[in-house]
C-alpha cells in the first residue's frame, strides 16, 4: 500500500479541504456560539449573565422535564415495540423483512410537516387532548434509526444458534429473550434508547404544529426576548448530546463490536 | 401426483404465514395508525371541497401563484443543498475512513450525529452567533479583508437559508456515506494496480461505480430531508424565505378558516409527493447495485 | 495446448532485500533466484514475511534495503502498475461490480488492446481455467473455488513476467484445493511461467513446486527441491518443519554424537558441533524409527498408547519415559497384532539425526 499512497499527489489536498470543511462547519458555529453565550450584559466582556438568565426563567425547568420525560418514555415505548418485533422478524418471519424494512424508511421520507397535518386529522380527541400523543410521533420519527441500530446488532449476533442453544438447555422463551438475546444486542439497545432519547429531546416541527410546547418550543419563543439566551441554550444542548453520544459509542466500542454509532450512520443505506 | 406434491407445502406454509404475522401485529398496528393512517386520513381530506364533495380544486392553488414559488424554491434549496452536502460530505466521509484513527472517527460520528439528527433549532442559533452581522466569523472575515455583508447577504435569505442546511446535509451524508466508502477493500486497489491500471482508472472502473448506488441513495435522502426540514428555517428566518414547510406552519398557526385548511392539506399531500419521487429515486438507487451486490 | 503464445520466461531475482516496519524485520537481508520458468513456492511459519516478499515483488510494497531485478534490469523504482506481474491474492479480491468477463479483461483495457484481441484472449483464458460457462457471472455468483480460478485468469490474461500466487488455496476446503493446485500447476507448466508461491502449507509447497524456499524471521533458511529439503535439511529448523517430525530429548556424548532413548548416533554435518554434556532435542522422522526385537541393544522399550489407521501405513503412539509420545509409521500389516496397552521395542534407524539446544 506504502508504494501506492506515495504516488497519491492528492492526499494533502484531501485531507487539508477535510480539515477546513470540519472546521468551517462543525468547529466554528460551536465556538463562536460559546463564546457569543458568555457575553456580558450590554455585549461586552465576559459573564454568566445569559446562563443566569436562562435559568431565572419560569418555562425553563418545566419544559426541560416535560422534554425529558416524553423523550424517556418515547425511548422506552421504542424497545417495548421494537425489540421483541426485530427478534422476532429475524427469527421467524424473514419474509416479512422488505415490509418492515420499508415501514422503518418510510418516516424519513413523509415530511414531519405532513405527519402533523394528518396527525390533526386523524388522531381523536382523547388522544390529541394529551401532550403523550407526541410520544408516539417521537417512536415514529425515531423509527428509521432505531430499527437499524438494533438490526444492526441482531445480525452480528448470530441469533439464531444462541436462540437454539438456549432452548436445548431448557430454557423457556422468556428467559431466553431475557437473559440471552438482550444482553447479546445490548449495544444495539442502548443505541436505540439513546436514539429515540435524543430525538425526542430535539424534537420541533411536529412539537410545534400539534401546539405543544417543550423545551425546544421554548427556545424559539425564548429567542423573541433574548437572542444570547436562546444561544446559551444552544451551546447546552449541543455539547451535552455530543458528550452523551461520544460516551456511548465509545463504551459501546469497549464492550462488542462497534455496532450501535456504526448502525446509526448506516441510517436508511445498506 | 404433481399437484399433490405442491400443494402440501402451500398449505403448511399458510398455517405459519397466520402465526408469523401475529406477533409482528403490534408494530404493525402501531406504525398503521400512528404512520399510514394519518397520511391516508390528510389525503383523503385534501380531496374534499367545502361542502364534503370530491374534487381536486384545493390543488388549483399549488399550480401558480405564491404556493408554486414556494414549492419551486423548497425544491431549488433542497436540491442545492443536497448537492452540496453529498459532495462535501461525501469527501469528508472518504477522508476520514482513510487518514483517521478510529477513536477520533468516533468523535466525529457522534459530532455529525447531533448536528444531522437532533440539530434543529439549536444550528440556527449558532448559525446566528457564527454568520450573524455580529457573528464570530463575520467578524474574523471581516478583519482578513472580506465584509461578507457588503453585497445583498444576509443569513435570512435564500444563501442564509442554503449555508444553514448545509450544516445538517453535510454531516448527514457523512454518516450515511461512510459505511460505503469503508466497504471499499484495499485489495481491490492493489489488484487493480497490479494489473497494471492507473489509480484514475481504478476510480473510473471500480471505485466510483461501485460508491454510486449508495451516493445516489443518500442524495435523494439528503433531497427529502431538506426538502422537509422546518425546524432550522422557522427558527432563523420566521417566514421570510418562502418555503412549503414554513407555509403550511403560518397556515397551522393562524386562525385557520375552512378554506386555508384544505389548502394545507394540498400543500402537504404535495410534499408527500415531491419526497415520494425522491423515494422512487432512492429505490432506483439500491436495485441498480442489486446485480452485482451480494446481499 | 490452448495456442496460447508466450514470450521468453523471465529470471527474479532478489539481493539481500529487507523491509523494516518500524522495528519489525518483516524481511531482513531475503535472497532469492527463481529461474525462467520455474515455480519455487516459499514456505514458514505465520508472521515470516512470505507476503511482505511477494508484496515487494509486485511492488505494492517497498524495500527498506536491497535489490529486485527482472532479467537482470533493477526493478526497485518501476512503479506497481507497469512491472507486468500477476498477482492472485489470498482472498481473491475480485471486482464485485464487474462479471468474470469484465474482470479477466480488467489488465488488458488497462493496457489499450483492442476489443476484438481482448474478447479472444478472454475467451482462451476461460477455456484455460475450465469457466466458460460463467462468462458473464458476477463474482458473489461463484464458488469459492470458482472465483480462485478467475482470479487466476485475470492473472494470467496480462502474459505476466512473473505469476506472484499468495496463499491462493487457503480460503478453499480440502477437496477444491488439491484440485485447484493441480490446476494451477498444470497452467504454470503449459505457460512456462515463472511463478512464486507462497504458502504456509508445507504439503501444498512440497506437491506443487519445483524448488521450495523455507522462511524464517524474514531470511531464507534453505531452498532446494522437495526430496532434498526433506531428506537432507540445512537445519533443525527446516527438518521440524518439513514433514513430520519427533522430538526427543538427548544429550551430547564426548565422542560428539548424541545419546537419545537407548542409542548413540552420530549428529548431521550440517548442525554446528555441541559441547559433550550439552542438553539438545533431537529431530527424528517417523519413518526412521523401526521395531526391533527386545534383545537389541539399541532396543528401547515402551508403550503403544496410540494407534491410528492411515490407510497404507499406520501410525503408532509410543509412551516412552523422559519423552513426549513419540510417533512411528509402519506398514499396515505389519502391525495387525499389535493393540494399544501392549509393550514394544523400538529404534531409530538413521545414520545421523539432526538436533538442537534443548
Ligand atoms: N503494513 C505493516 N505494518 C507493520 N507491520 C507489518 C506490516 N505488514 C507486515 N508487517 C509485519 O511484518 C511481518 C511479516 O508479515 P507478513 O505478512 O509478510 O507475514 P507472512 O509470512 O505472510 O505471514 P502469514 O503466513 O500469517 O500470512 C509480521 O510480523 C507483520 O506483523
Ligand atoms: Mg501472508
Amino acid at each position: 500500500m506504502a508504494a501506492i499512497m506515495k504516488v497519491s499527489p492528492f492526499k494533502w489536498i484531501f485531507i487539508g479541504a477535510s480539515a477546513f470543511l470540519s472546521l468551517l462547519i462543525f468547529v466554528f458555529p460551536l465556538f463562536a456560539a460559546a463564546t457569543y453565550s458568555f457575553r456580558g450584559e450590554a455585549g461586552k466582556g465576559r459573564s454568566l449573565a445569559n446562563y443566569r438568565w436562562l435559568l431565572e426563567q419560569d418555562g425553563f425547568y418545566p419544559n426541560l422535564f416535560a422534554s425529558l420525560k416524553l423523550a424517556a418514555i418515547a425511548g422506552i415505548l421504542t424497545l417495548l415495540l421494537m425489540v421483541p418485533t426485530m427478534v422476532f422478524l429475524n427469527l421467524k418471519a424473514q419474509r416479512f423483512k422488505p415490509l418492515i424494512d420499508f415501514l422503518c424508511i418510510l418516516p424519513l421520507i413523509i415530511p414531519v410537516v405532513s405527519l402533523a397535518i394528518g396527525a390533526q386529522v386523524a388522531m381523536p380527541e382523547v388522544i390529541q387532548n394529551s401532550e403523550y400523543e407526541l410520544v408516539f410521533f417521537f417512536v415514529i420519527i425515531a423509527l428509521p434509526y432505531t430499527y437499524r441500530a438494533i438490526d444492526t446488532s441482531l445480525q452480528t449476533v448470530q441469533l439464531k444458534t444462541l436462540v437454539e442453544a438456549s432452548r436445548s438447555l431448557g430454557a423457556s422463551w422468556f428467559a431466553t429473550i431475557l437473559r440471552v438475546i438482550v444482553p447479546a444486542i445490548r449495544s444495539g439497545i442502548l443505541g436505540a434508547l439513546f436514539l429515540a432519547f435524543a430525538l425526542g429531546i430535539g424534537e420541533y416541527t411536529i412539537t410545534s404544529l400539534l401546539h405543544w410546547e417543550t423545551f425546544p418550543t421554548w427556545t424559539v419563543v425564548a429567542a423573541q426576548q433574548n437572542i444570547l439566551g436562546a444561544i446559551a441554550i444552544s451551546v447546552f444542548s449541543f455539547i451535552g448530546a455530543i458528550a452523551l453520544l461520544t460516551l456511548i459509542s465509545l463504551l459501546s466500542r469497549r464492550g462488542t463490536k462497534r455496532e450501535s454509532l456504526e448502525s446509526e450512520n448506516e441510517g436508511a443505506l445498506s | 401426483m404433481k399437484s399433490g406434491v405442491v400443494e402440501t407445502p402451500r398449505k403448511t406454509q399458510g398455517g405459519r404465514l397466520g402465526s408469523q404475522v401475529f406477533p409482528l401485529l403490534p408494530f404493525f398496528a402501531f406504525t398503521g395508525y400512528f404512520l399510514i393512517w394519518p397520511v391516508l386520513a390528510v389525503t383523503l381530506r385534501s380531496l374534499r371541497g367545502n361542502e364534503g364533495e370530491w374534487t381536486f380544486s384545493n390543488y388549483t392553488p399549488l399550480l401558480h401563484g405564491s404556493y408554486l414559488h414556494a414549492f419551486t424554491t423548497s425544491i431549488k434549496l433542497s436540491l442545492i443543498t443536497s448537492i452540496i452536502g453529498s459532495l462535501l460530505g461525501a469527501l469528508f466521509a472518504y477522508v476520514v475512513v482513510r487518514y483517521a484513527s478510529g477513536k477520533f472517527s468516533a468523535v466525529l460520528d457522534s459530532i455529525s450525529a447531533v448536528f444531522a439528527n437532533s440539530g434543529g433549532v439549536p444550528l440556527a442559533f449558532m448559525f446566528i452567533a457564527a454568520f450573524g452581522t455580529e457573528g464570530l466569523v463575520t467578524r474574523v472575515l471581516k478583519t482578513l479583508g472580506w465584509d461578507i455583508y457588503a453585497g445583498h447577504f444576509t443569513i435570512f435569505s435564500f444563501t442564509g437559508v442554503v449555508m444553514v442546511y448545509s450544516f445538517f446535509q453535510i454531516p448527514l451524508m457523512f454518516l450515511v456515506f461512510k459505511p460505503a466508502i469503508s466497504g471499499l477493500r484495499k485489495e481491490w486497489l492493489e489488484a487493480s494496480t497490479n494489473l497494471g491500471a492507473t489509480q484514475v482508472t481504478y476510480w473510473r472502473r471500480v471505485a466510483i461505480p461501485m460508491l454510486l448506488p449508495s451516493f445516489f441513495g443518500a442524495f435523494f435522502l439528503l433531497f427529502a430531508g431538506g426538502f422537509s426540514a422546518y425546524a432550522t428555517a422557522r427558527a432563523l428566518t420566521v417566514g421570510t424565505v418562502p418555503l412549503v414547510p414554513i407555509i403550511i406552519g403560518t397556515l397551522v398557526d393562524g386562525n385557520v378558516v375552512s378554506d386555508q385548511q384544505n389548502l394545507g392539506d394540498a400543500l402537504a399531500v404535495g410534499m408527500i409527493i415531491v419526497a415520494g419521487v425522491a423515494m422512487i429515486g432512492y429505490v432506483w438507487a439500491q436495485k441498480s447495485a442489486a446485480k452485482w451486490r451480494q446481499s | 495446448m490452448t495456442g496460447i503464445t508466450r514470450r521468453v520466461s523471465s529470471t527474479l531475482e532478489l539481493s539481500g532485500v529487507s523491509r523494516f516496519f518500524g522495528q519489525v524485520r518483516a524481511l531482513d537481508g531475503l535472497d532469492l533466484k527463481v529461474n525462467p520458468g520455474e515455480l519455487v513456492a516459499l514456505l514458514g511459519p505465520s508472521g515470516c514475511g512470505k507476503t511482505t516478499a511477494l508484496r515487494i515483488v509486485a511492488g505494492l510494497e517497498h524495500a527498506s534495503a536491497g535489490n529486485l531485478t527482472v532479467n537482470g534490469v533493477r526493478y526497485n523504482e518501476t512503479p506497481a502498475h507497469q512491472r507486468d506481474m500477476g498477482m492472485v491474492f489470498q482472498s481473491y479480491s475480485l471486482f464485485p461490480n464487474l462479471d468474470v468477463t469484465e474482470n479477466i479483461e480488467y489488465g488488458l483495457r488497462a493496457r489499450k488492446i483492442p476489443a476484438r484481441d481482448r474478447s479472444k484472449r478472454v475467451s482462451e483464458m476461460l477455456a484455460l481455467v475450465e469457466l466458460g460457462s460463467k462468462a458473464k457471472a458476477f463474482p458473489h455468483q461463484l464458488s469459492g473455488g470458482q472465483q480462485q480460478r478467475v482470479a487466476l485468469a485475470r492473472a494470467l490474461a496480462i502474459e505476466p513476467n512473473v505469476l506472484l500466487l499468495d496463499e491462493p488455496l487457503s480460503a478453499l476446503d480440502a477437496q477444491v484445493r488439491s484440485q485447484i493446485r493441480e490446476e494451477i500447476r498444470r497452467i504454470q507448466i503449459e505457460l512456462g511461467i515463472t511463478t512464486l508461491f507462497v504458502t504456509h502449507d508445507q504439503e501444498e509447497a512440497m506437491s506443487i513446486a519445483d524448488r521450495v524456499g523455507v522462511m524464517n524471521h524474514g531470511k531464507l533458511e534453505q531452498i532446494d527441491t522437495p526430496i532434498e529439503l526433506y531428506t537432507n535439511p540445512s537445519s533443525p529448523f527446516v527438518a521440524s518443519f518439513v514433514g513430520l517430525a519427533n522430538r526427543i530429548p538427548g544429550e551430547v556424548t564426548a565422542a560428539g554424537g548424541v545419546r537419545i532413548l537407548n542409542q548413540s548416533i552420530s549428529l548431521s554435518r550440517a548442525v554446528s558441533t555441541f559441547a559433550p554434556g550439552t542438553k539438545i532435542t533431537a529431530i527424528i522422522r517417523p519413518e526412521t524409527l523401526i521395531l526391533t526385537s527386545e534383545n537389541d541393544p539399541d532396543a528401547t522399550r515402551g508403550l503403544i498408547a496410540l494407534k491410528s489407521f492411515l490407510g497404507p501405513l499406520t501410525k503408532l503412539g509410543i509412551a516412552v519415559e523422559g519423552s513426549p509420545l513419540i510417533h512411528i509409521n509402519i506398514s499396515s500389516s505389519d502391525v495387525k497384532h499389535l493393540e494399544i496397552g501392549q509393550h514394544i521395542s523400538f529404534k531409530v534407524a538413521a545414520s545421523e539425526v539432526m538436533a538442537e539446544h534443548a
